[in-house]
């Protein structure tokens, strides 16, 4: 999709960021295209995948069989049935075979989920010590889903209608048959067990869109391996591809009670990974997600926590990566998670910038946040692809549409309120320098 | 009666939509009285779609019936009953934008490559891409507010 324009090229645009919107008329990503840039960002598709193996699975888990137990002290004890569930994406008998890999757990997470950084020891030991996936970030990406809800498609307004309450009850009801006093304590707060359920399709929207991000990931990580990517706009055209291959994916949630199959959400609602999981996820989580809690201080009257939830601007594309690498909080749990699976070709890199081992994952971390302006680029492009016209369109009316996109796009990252133009990152990713 | 199926059926070019309208359940739908104005992407407009595309959704018949519902419009529009009209809802449910300027007929980012092919259920008009719902950030965008 890379096209050079000519004949019909428009007028240099006057946008603050002229520079990357000329990029991405030229079909190139709000990263620049260097070699030092796609390393780090492949380098952390990678680590990032491996996890991301653990939390799809570990959420469609809860999301099935967990349900709505009362004290879950072990829904991060994954079942070999769920470590062992193929992926629609990858495999001898995936559904489209988006990774020529296995179907099942990755290797290195197996490895790890045996070891951990410490030693081989019964489960409950690393859960205990923390030696384990952080979980936790996954949870927090779909608490973010579901505190923003509204930010499209039709998964979110289903949650509200009659139809799902009456399949939240059934399911309820069944899951509580054999429990009085939980069936007495739906009686009384029939709203929260329905927002608890609402909460646990949440969990299976998220688990689903990460089934596919998976596999993309690892076989991006292949191909350059190979040398088949060799530019950042090559990675980011793979991504454009992979999200037109997959958007029909059906998103749905079903659980599992006592050998039954309970269709909270049917495949046959017809909604879509494209619609109702990507879009949503990007953003409730790459742009607004929440302030962190408990670590970091906000001053409401300076408006740093904006009024309107619909304004947050906490997600990776604003992220500062050093304040937030502090103990506990979701980013760097996740940081923490990628560092056991950097390739080596990063951790050689790393040792010899800035602190080398001391802050490796402040460093994974920006080159994290450079991966995920990759990944937005490529949404950006999917949706201009999909709604607009080619980049190398004859008619300059069609190619004005697709500025006033692109404009409109990088326009969120220009946005004085609150001062998110000075948080968004879109500025400090155009230089090799910003580690 | 020549239904807009029968159209589609004995006339070269559309045979991926066939394909598809069949593997969706929708040929009866789209042979009973109506009528309906259906704006039919060609084989050449599946093809710009990148591969993989299709094979999703040729698994998934309800999404794939939600992509293609999306493409019919309940009632009998000719191109000139379109002048001045600035949308349509389809059956899918969300609205599709059109432009009709002079000889340009665009539906979202369509174009209309042969309007007005009559059936005894309706009318179709023939598009050269695969037109996609638009989520609710796209207007806020191209209007360049920040949402």
């Amino acid at each position: 999709m890379t096209t050079t324009l000519t004949g019909t090229a428009l007028p240099p645009s006057k946008h603050e960021f002229a520079d990357i919107i000329h990029r991405l008329e030229a079909g190139g990503s709000m990263l620049p295209d260097t070699k030092e840039n796609l390393m780090q960002i492949i380098g952390l598709y990678k680590a990032y995948a491996v996890p991301m193996d653990f939390y799809w699975r570990n959420l469609l888990y809860i999301a099935e069989r967990v349900f709505l137990e009362p004290l879950p002290f072990f829904k991060y004890f994954l079942p070999t049935e769920y470590l062992e569930l193929q992926n629609h994406y990858a495999g001898d008998n995936a559904d489209l075979r988006i990774w020529r890999g296995t179907g099942s757990v990755h290797p290195e997470l197996k490895a790890f989920m045996e070891k951990g950084e410490t030693m081989k020891m019964p489960k409950i030991f690393h859960h205990l010590w923390h030696d384990r996936i952080n979980m936790e970030f996954a949870e927090e990406c779909m608490r973010a889903m579901l505190w923003h809800r509204g930010m499209g498609g039709q998964f979110d307004p289903y949650l509200d209608t009659d139809e799902y309450k009456a399949n939240a009850d059934k399911a309820i009801r069944a899951y509580f048959k054999f429990n009085p006093v939980m069936m007495g304590l739906y009686q009384l707060f029939p709203e929260m067990f329905l927002e608890q359920v609402r909460q646990m399709s949440y969990y299976s929207n998220l688990g689903l869109f990460w089934e596919v991000m998976a596999p993309v990931f690892f076989e991006m990580s292949d191909l350059y391996d190979e040398g088949k990517i060799s530019t950042v706009p090559e990675a980011m055209n793979f991504l454009v591809n992979g999200i037109f291959a997959i958007a029909g994916r059906p998103i749905y949630h079903h659980v599992h009670i006592r050998g039954e199959v309970y269709e909270l959400i049917p495949k046959s609602k017809g909604f879509t990974w494209l619609y109702e999981a990507a879009f949503p996820y990007v953003e409730a989580v790459f742009y607004r997600t929440s302030p962190f809690r408990g670590t970091k201080s906000y001053n409401a009257q300076a408006g740093q926590v904006p009024l309107e939830q619909k304004d947050f601007y906490f997600g990776i594309l604003y992220a500062d990566v050093f304040p937030v690498g502090t103990a506990g909080i979701p980013p760097t749990l996740l940081m923490q998670d990628m560092l056991h699976f950097l390739p080596t070709y990063l951790i050689e890199y790393y040792s010899q910038h800035c602190r080398g081992q001391d802050d490796m994952l402040i460093q994974l971390g920006i080159s994290f946040q450079r991966s995920m302006y990759n990944v937005t680029s490529a949404v950006i492009q999917a949706g201009r692809s999909a709604f607009l016209y080619p980049l190398d369109d004859r008619n300059p009316e069609h190619l004005w549409a697709n500025r006033h996109y692109f404009e409109g796009q990088l326009n969120r990252f220009s946005n004085p309120n609150y001062g998110m133009n000075k948080a968004a990152r879109l500025e400090m990713i155009q230089n090799q320098e910003y580690r | 009666m020549t239904t807009i199926v029968d159209i589609a059926v004995n006339n070269a070019g559309f045979s991926t939509l066939v394909t598809a309208v069949t593997a969706a359940n929708l040929v009866e739908a789209l042979q009973s009285p109506g009528p309906f104005t259906v704006f039919a992407p060609n084989d050449a407009a599946f093809a710009k779609l990148p591969s993989g595309t299709i094979t999703t959704l040729v698994q998934n018949i309800p999404q794939l019936a939600r992509i293609l519902t999306y493409h019919v419009v309940a009632g009998r529009y000719t191109k000139e009953d379109l002048i001045g009209v600035k949308s349509l809802t389809s059956l899918e449910g969300s609205r599709i934008d059109l432009n009709i300027l002079n000889d340009d007929f665009e539906v979202n980012n369509a174009t209309v490559i042969a309007p007005n092919i009559e059936a005894d259920n309706g009318i179709i008009h023939v598009i050269d891409t695969v037109i996609l719902m638009r989520p609710d950030w796209f207007l806020p965008i191209m209007d360049g507010n920040s949402i």
